[in-house]
């Protein structure tokens, strides 16, 4: 009798422990995220570092592309589209600049002042006209904090990795679509592109892909957007 | 009893009878209003029957809706005890989601599985959905609310009409040529058989307060406030509520009692056979037993329509009856969220051993409380809840204290 009444006690109270356990849960927030709506992914904690040298979505700086439609032809999937044409003989966009490759993994183009071919035998070189800074988005927004007007900096030689050269840009880019859905992350187009301009994002933006139409998969780069921007900056500059 | 026999089977199906709602009706709103040629010889026995179908078939029109919203707050309910947010597409916040439910399985291949018992399957859902709702029909929903099945009988009828839902179970369990089926139908026959007596049981204790087997009157004795309902009338009925709830909660196999329908054992129990609209009808009714028995729940021990202050019974008493028998449907989800399924064995030592023993024991003590308080009033309600109150503050104290003193003993 003992055992019964301890097995109706124990059976009762074990329950309401039970029951204050589950309605704890009932008031917490809930975890979900409706995701192809929520990209927030970026603010989770767990969301671990991506490596450098990650292979993600691709993108084409396309100020720097100068069509040259290599990436096209190595691509074993054909996810890369380029129309564009040759302009009148004697035309040209602009001038060649230098893509200067820093050690601390920045990129600024521009011209390097004297003689470029011998720049990598002197102390320090001086960039002017700089069009665009690259590199990781802390040393920018530090970059751009501290940035003056004046579009010209002097680095010394030992911060250079290397400097590559551009060449005058002579060629008009109607058209560049990557088709993300096609793509295979072979990263063979980003070894060939002479202007290192297309490359493979390593960042959260392009590790994942959710859609409710596959077109919204290819990424269109377009180059008229940033002709017209260039004048209107010229005109700037002038007035 | 004798009159009970003696009035026929349905005694208040009495077309003579001056109290009759639905006779009254036709009287006083439908014969005034007929031109005066007709007037004289319209038959009021007639219209007294087609007045009471028609308001049924309100009832067969509007209850359906209930498992609709039932089904999405189960959905709802499950998911914040798991911290989720439950079905968000359809509609806002996932309010239609149970309609394109329902869509989707009337589109669905209804399928008769060729070597059962054709007719038996196709009659069993249909069996187990009109008792679910015939149910309905004697439950008081609110003061003037008529309910179409007003019997002086009327919980005994509801009794008999729920245990008729296990036919059905049976029917589709043995039809269906499964063996998922048929053991799945055996357990809820045991399981329903078992846990039927404690139900009646706890029921009687009502029954014999309250001197009365109709619903109506059951609720017209609760009519002092809170104190006066039946769950704090005696310490007995205190425990009978709880026998009660539970096994109305094994009648419904729902979890912690569904081992009619336990998946990783049996697959679906008596419905794994059953597809489309079939399915969904044994859905439906599942639903709405569910808020048919937490209504008999309200009804014979939360007061029924009666507001928590005497007298105060907003819109008849409609509202409040839908928000307490609510919370008892919270409450059954609450426990599934809480509580694993129970083993067979388990589930019977629980009846047999535990609940039928208890309620006996609290028809014994009802009888005697009765005996002591002829009446009930200030002195029996009073000592009534001192009891209940002092016996749950002093189990709470031994449980408590006894189970961390004596530690099961460690298996060597």
């Amino acid at each position: 009798m003992d055992k019964y009444i301890r097995n109706i006690y124990k059976g009762v109270y074990t329950v309401l422990v039970g029951m204050r356990v589950t309605i704890r849960q009932f008031f917490q927030p809930n975890v979900t995220h409706q995701y192809p709506y929520e990209h927030d992914f970026e603010k989770k904690q767990n969301v671990r570092e991506i490596p450098k040298g990650y292979r993600g979505q691709l993108y084409n700086r396309i100020e720097d592309c100068i069509g040259c439609k290599k990436c096209e032809l190595i691509c074993p999937v054909d996810c890369i589209t380029i129309t564009g044409d040759k302009l009148p003989k004697g035309e040209q966009l602009w001038d060649s600049m230098n893509v200067v490759h820093l050690k601390d993994g920045r990129e600024v183009i521009g011209i390097i002042e004297g003689d470029d071919k011998k720049i990598m035998s002197e102390d320090s070189m001086t960039i002017t006209n700089i069009t665009t800074r690259l590199g990781p988005q802390e040393v920018i927004d530090r970059l751009e904090a501290s940035e003056d007007e004046s579009r010209a900096e002097t680095f010394s030689t030992d911060e250079v990795s290397r400097v590559v050269t551009r060449n005058p840009v002579v060629f008009y880019l109607d058209q560049f679509d990557i088709d993300m859905s096609l793509c295979m992350y072979c990263g063979l187009c980003t070894e060939v592109c002479p202007t290192q301009c297309l490359v493979m994002k390593d960042s959260l933006e392009g590790i994942e892909y959710s859609s409710f139409d596959r077109t919204d998969l290819i990424f269109e780069f377009d180059k008229q957007e940033m002709y017209d921007k260039d004048e209107t900056d010229n005109t700037e500059a002038a007035d | 009893m004798p009159e009970i026999f003696s009035e026929g089977f349905f005694p208040n199906i009495n077309l003579q009878d001056e109290t009759n709602w639905a006779t009254d009706f036709v009287r006083d709103v439908i014969i005034p209003r007929l031109p005066e040629a007709v007037a004289g010889h319209f038959p009021v026995e007639l219209g007294t029957v087609l007045v009471m179908v028609a308001f049924a078939g309100i009832f067969v029109a509007v209850v359906p809706l209930l498992p609709l919203v039932l089904v999405l707050a189960e959905r709802k309910v499950a998911a914040r005890f798991q911290n989720r947010t439950g079905p968000m597409r359809v509609g806002p916040w996932g309010t239609l989601q149970t309609l394109a439910d329902g869509i989707k399985l009337i589109f669905k291949e209804d399928y008769i599985p060729p070597q059962g018992d054709k007719l038996l399957f196709l009659l069993a859902p249909y069996i187990i959905f009109a008792c679910s709702f015939a149910v309905f029909a004697a439950i008081p929903f609110g003061d003037g609310i008529p309910i179409p099945g007003d019997f002086n009988i009327g919980i005994f009828y509801i009794m008999a009409i729920s245990s008729v839902i296990v036919m059905g179970v049976i029917m589709a369990g043995w039809s269906s040529n499964s063996k998922w089926s048929l053991l799945g139908s055996l357990r809820s026959a045991a399981q329903i058989v078992s846990y039927e007596i404690p139900l009646g049981l706890s029921i009687l204790t009502v029954v014999m307060l309250v001197e009365s087997l109709g619903m109506q009157q059951i609720v017209a004795s609760q009519d002092g406030g809170i104190f006066t309902w039946l769950i704090f009338r005696t310490p007995f009925t205190f425990i009978a509520f709880f026998i009660f709830f539970i096994s109305s909660i094994a009648e419904v196999n729902r979890t912690p009692f569904d081992l009619p329908e336990a998946e990783s054992e049996i697959v679906a129990g008596f419905h794994t056979e059953y597809s489309g609209m079939r399915f969904a009808l044994f859905f439906i009714a599942e639903y709405a037993n569910m808020f048919a028995v937490s209504a008999i729940g309200v009804t014979l021990f939360l007061g029924g329509w009666q507001g928590v202050l005497p007298g105060y019974d907003f819109l008849g008493g409609f509202p409040g009856f839908v928000i307490k028998t609510l919370g008892l449907v919270f409450l059954m989800m609450w426990l599934r969220w809480t509580l694993p399924r129970l083993r067979v064995d388990q589930l019977m030592n629980l009846c047999w051993k535990y609940f039928i023993p208890i309620s006996f024991f609290n028809i014994l003590g009802t009888g005697v409380w009765g005996l002591i308080f002829r009446h009930d009033d200030v002195w029996s309600i009073g000592i009534s809840c001192a009891i209940i109150y002092v016996g749950l503050i002093s189990a709470y104290a031994v449980a408590g204290r006894s189970l961390a003193r004596k530690p099961e003993p460690q298996p060597s």
